[in-house]
């Protein structure tokens, strides 16, 4: 795998930008200090935390403890805290979502090919056959999977991914590492996925421009906002440009791990405030999984949310 | 030979447009770069101002990047 | 999905379990809209330019900025500059020393035997007030309008804006299209020449020379117009490249003429005193000019540096065309001095054609054409600027920059044939000039 692992320090008017590449998305730490020891200090720390992570749970890594785990399924394989702690709390969102939020629902991806899909009534050569989702939906199943402090057990066939909660647990480390080497208001954004440790200088808070991921078939982007955050984190689930379409029906890139089948009416995007990264991606996530309700599933939990249609 | 060069002119409009078409701009989360004061169209505003001021008194031509404007009786 | 329960609150404590921390962390957001409101935000500048025997100028400049929630911003801009020093008046060098009326009508200047003539009684003050607001007016679209007020001794200048930009794409889009309309009133002093009149030259503490020097002037005042129309078009390539093209249309009309400025009358080829100036005639230009430009800027970002480049091409219906190639180069030291600093090279390039009314001089027993103007302004010239800027972070944040060019005119022969003495001066005088700037932006 060729890895660009660099970091770059750049100063800003009152503040030092770090920028580095993980997880396929340009990151980014701001801390609002002139301090340039410190920066790189800070710089250094959260890249290498990033990029542990990285190597640790990304499935397109095959020395990655996930692709131990895949290679490995219909056998046991031994885990340490940090990953025993991840499938707890992959099983307690299972539990919350009902069974519709479940990290092994990633293997419908062999049928459901979105990468790379456009807009258009021309692709329905990847839509999948109802037989073939139904085959595919044998191996999905967070039930079927047995783990304990020390080890994990899948059956044959199945996968476990941590991509949808590994990006905003790295915002999450990262905020902490930030935390206990500095007092300096810190900013850490992987690929849109964003937190911070306090607001700014003079209690200002941050700037966040969130954009609509994607564009329509005009080419007409929708409206983008900003943010202002004085502490804690946002997350965005849901691209607007992942889907396929057939009979004018489209169908997003949110799967229904239940049915293994599209999540009808979800909305394109919808960007989740909450204390810490991981919780606005989940929250952000469950309402995708809500479809049509996916607001007012929001609003009844008193959550602040935007949501693009 | 010819036909060979043939096909680089005809590649060459092809490739511009494809790229033109398809990956100009960037994402919201790319514009590290783009947002650094240096990046700015009008970065140096105080200096664009005082030399369209010389320039416009030197010169024959004014304007273009802004309003040309009067403003002065130095020309 | 269950519904009943509280899944935020339950998602809290999951995630405390995650992480070891605290569920008693509040994500805290305000405003929505936008930007909240910022503290002033300030550009200083002081200019000081010289031109080697000739003009020299400075001007400061005080730049506010203040941006209000919802992304709007008031901009305020005073200029104050002071002009003195020497200009050429557009007769040509001679053999011989030559003597002038002073625009005023009070008094006479002469010019040394070879020297091109200079009329050295430049002294201006201009403060200019400038005032501009820019908001959002609807997702995507931005709109800008502002005044313009400068005032000088023998000029005033009243202007407005207006500006209108629509992004798209992600904002990696952006057209725009503008307005402005100036009313400038000018009041030279001794009032406005007749053009193509003779400058009277003599005794100016006689009687009669008053009411002789009334006789060449037509009026204490006059105006002109200037309405401008940009059309602009802002594209982002990519991470490290951005680009803006725009077309600028501009009409000018009213009184284009230089009042200060004459032209040389001189002996024809053949006359034994061929190219000895026989009178001198104030200048006459037309009324109105209709000026158009495109203009193409790029910025490029390296690894560390920033080129900024662009191009400009101008034609008007005066025929004169222009090129003119600018560049800076950003190139960060670090904090090689003990502070974060960078050094810009500059380069600028100018090159125009003459008006086709421009005449460095007129041959006497010629018919007068309909227009002629000597000033090598409006003539075929070449220029040149080479600088370097050095700028580095002060205290908080507060950026301290020096600026030194060298800037120089090369106007040249537009293929005007030169009689007899002529071919010993020097018609096309290079003129060098220096510009120093200190920047503090706070």
């Amino acid at each position: 795998m060729n890895k660009n692992r660099v970091v770059r320090l750049t100063k800003n008017k009152d503040s030092y930008g770090i920028t580095f590449n993980a997880m396929a998305s340009p990151c980014e730490v701001i801390i609002q200090s002139t301090d340039k020891q410190l920066a790189a200090k800070l710089g250094e720390l959260i890249a290498t935390e990033v990029w542990r992570i990285e190597d640790k749970y990304s499935r397109y890594d095959h020395s990655s403890v996930c692709s131990a785990i895949n290679n490995h399924a219909g056998h046991s394989v031994a885990i340490d805290e940090e990953t025993y702690l991840l499938l707890n709390f992959a099983e307690q969102c299972y539990q919350l979502s009902d069974g519709f939020f479940d990290i092994s629902s990633g293997v419908l991806r062999k049928v459901w090919s979105f990468q790379g899909a456009q807009a258009s009534e021309g692709n329905n050569d990847k839509f999948p056959t109802a037989e073939q989702v139904k085959q595919m939906l044998k191996n999905v199943g967070w039930r079927k999977i047995y783990f304990d402090q020390k080890q994990i057990t899948l059956e044959k066939g199945m996968e476990i991914d941590f991509g949808g909660i590994g990006k905003e647990y790295a915002v999450d480390r990262a905020i902490i590492l930030a935390k206990q080497l500095t007092n300096s208001p810190v900013l850490v954004n992987l690929g849109g996925d964003l937190a911070v440790t306090a607001s700014r200088l003079n209690n200002e808070p941050w700037q966040v421009a969130i954009e609509h991921p994607g564009r329509d078939n005009n080419h007409i982007n929708f409206a983008d906002m900003i943010i202002s955050l004085k502490s804690g984190a946002l997350a965005t689930s849901g691209d607007a440009r992942r889907y396929l379409i057939k009979n004018g029906k489209r169908y997003g890139h949110i799967l229904n791990a239940k049915t293994g089948w599209p999540i009808d009416q979800a909305p394109r995007s919808i960007t989740v405030v909450a204390p810490q990264c991981i919780q606005a991606g989940i929250l952000a996530t469950l309402a995708l999984l809500q479809g049509a309700n996916a607001e007012q599933f929001l609003k009844k939990q008193e959550i602040k949310f935007w949501a693009r249609r | 030979m010819m036909i060979k060069e043939i096909k680089l002119v005809l590649l060459l409009p092809l490739i511009i447009g494809a790229t033109g078409c398809v990956s100009l701009g960037v994402e919201p989360w790319q514009r590290d770069l783009l947002a650094k004061d240096e990046m700015s169209l009008n970065g140096s505003g105080v200096d664009s101002a005082l030399d369209d001021h010389i320039y416009f008194s030197k010169e024959a031509s004014s304007g273009g990047k802004g309003f040309s404007g009067g403003g002065c009786g130095c020309n | 999905m269950k519904t009943n329960t509280n899944i935020k609150a339950a998602l809290t404590i999951a995630t405390a379990a995650l992480l070891g921390t605290s569920n008693a962390a509040q994500a805290e957001t305000t405003s929505t809209a936008g930007v909240e409101e910022s503290a002033w935000e300030f550009d200083s500048a002081f200019l000081f330019y010289s031109e080697v025997d000739r003009v020299s100028a400075s001007e400061a400049i005080i730049n506010a900025t203040k941006t209000f929630a919802d992304d709007q911003v008031l901009n305020l801009k005073l200029t104050v500059d002071v002009l003195t020093g020497a200009s050429a008046n557009g007769a040509v060098a001679q053999p011989n020393v030559q003597t002038f009326t002073r625009p005023s009508g009070n008094g006479q200047y002469t010019i040394t035997a070879g020297d091109t003539p200079l009329d050295d009684t430049f002294h201006d003050t201009r403060v200019q007030l400038n005032g501009q607001w820019t908001q959002l007016i609807a997702p995507n679209y931005t709109a800008s309008g502002g005044v313009h007020i400068s005032k000088e001794y023998d000029y005033l200048s009243l202007g407005i804006n207006g500006n209108i930009a629509f992004d798209f794409d992600r904002k990696n889009s952006t057209f725009s299209a503008g307005f402005s309309y100036f009313q400038d009133t000018f009041t030279p002093e001794g009032r406005i020449p007749k053009p193509f009149t003779s400058m009277l030259i003599g005794d100016s503490s006689s009687g009669s020379w008053d009411d002789d020097f009334s006789e060449t002037r037509i009026g204490s005042e006059d105006t002109k117009t200037t309405t401008d129309i940009l059309l602009g078009f802002t594209q982002v390539i990519n991470r490290r490249m951005i680009s803006q093209f725009n077309y600028s249309y501009s009409m000018v009309d009213g009184y284009l003429t230089d009042p200060f400025k004459i032209l040389s009358v001189v002996s024809d080829f053949n006359a034994p005193d061929s190219g000895i100036a026989q009178d001198y005639i104030y200048e006459s230009r037309p009324d109105s000019r209709i000026k158009q430009s495109i203009y193409a800027q790029s910025l490029y970002h390296f690894e560390h540096s920033v080129l900024d480049i662009s191009y400009r091409y101008m034609w008007d219906d005066w025929k004169i065309t222009s090129h003119t190639i600018d560049s800076r180069f950003r190139i960060p030291l670090g904090d090689t001095f003990g502070r974060e600093s960078y050094i810009q090279p500059h380069f600028r390039f100018y090159q125009q054609s003459a008006a086709e009314f421009y005449q460095p001089f007129l041959i006497d027993g010629d018919t007068l054409p309909a227009y002629a103007s000597a000033d090598y302004r409006i003539g075929e010239m070449t220029t040149f600027t080479v600088g370097l800027k050095y700028g580095l972070l002060v205290n908080n944040g507060d950026d301290l920059s020096f600026r030194l060019e060298y800037y120089r005119q090369i106007p040249t022969n537009a293929g005007f044939d030169e009689p007899g003495v002529l071919n010993d001066v020097d018609l096309y005088p290079t003129i060098d000039a220096i510009i120093g700037q200190v920047t503090y932006s706070f």
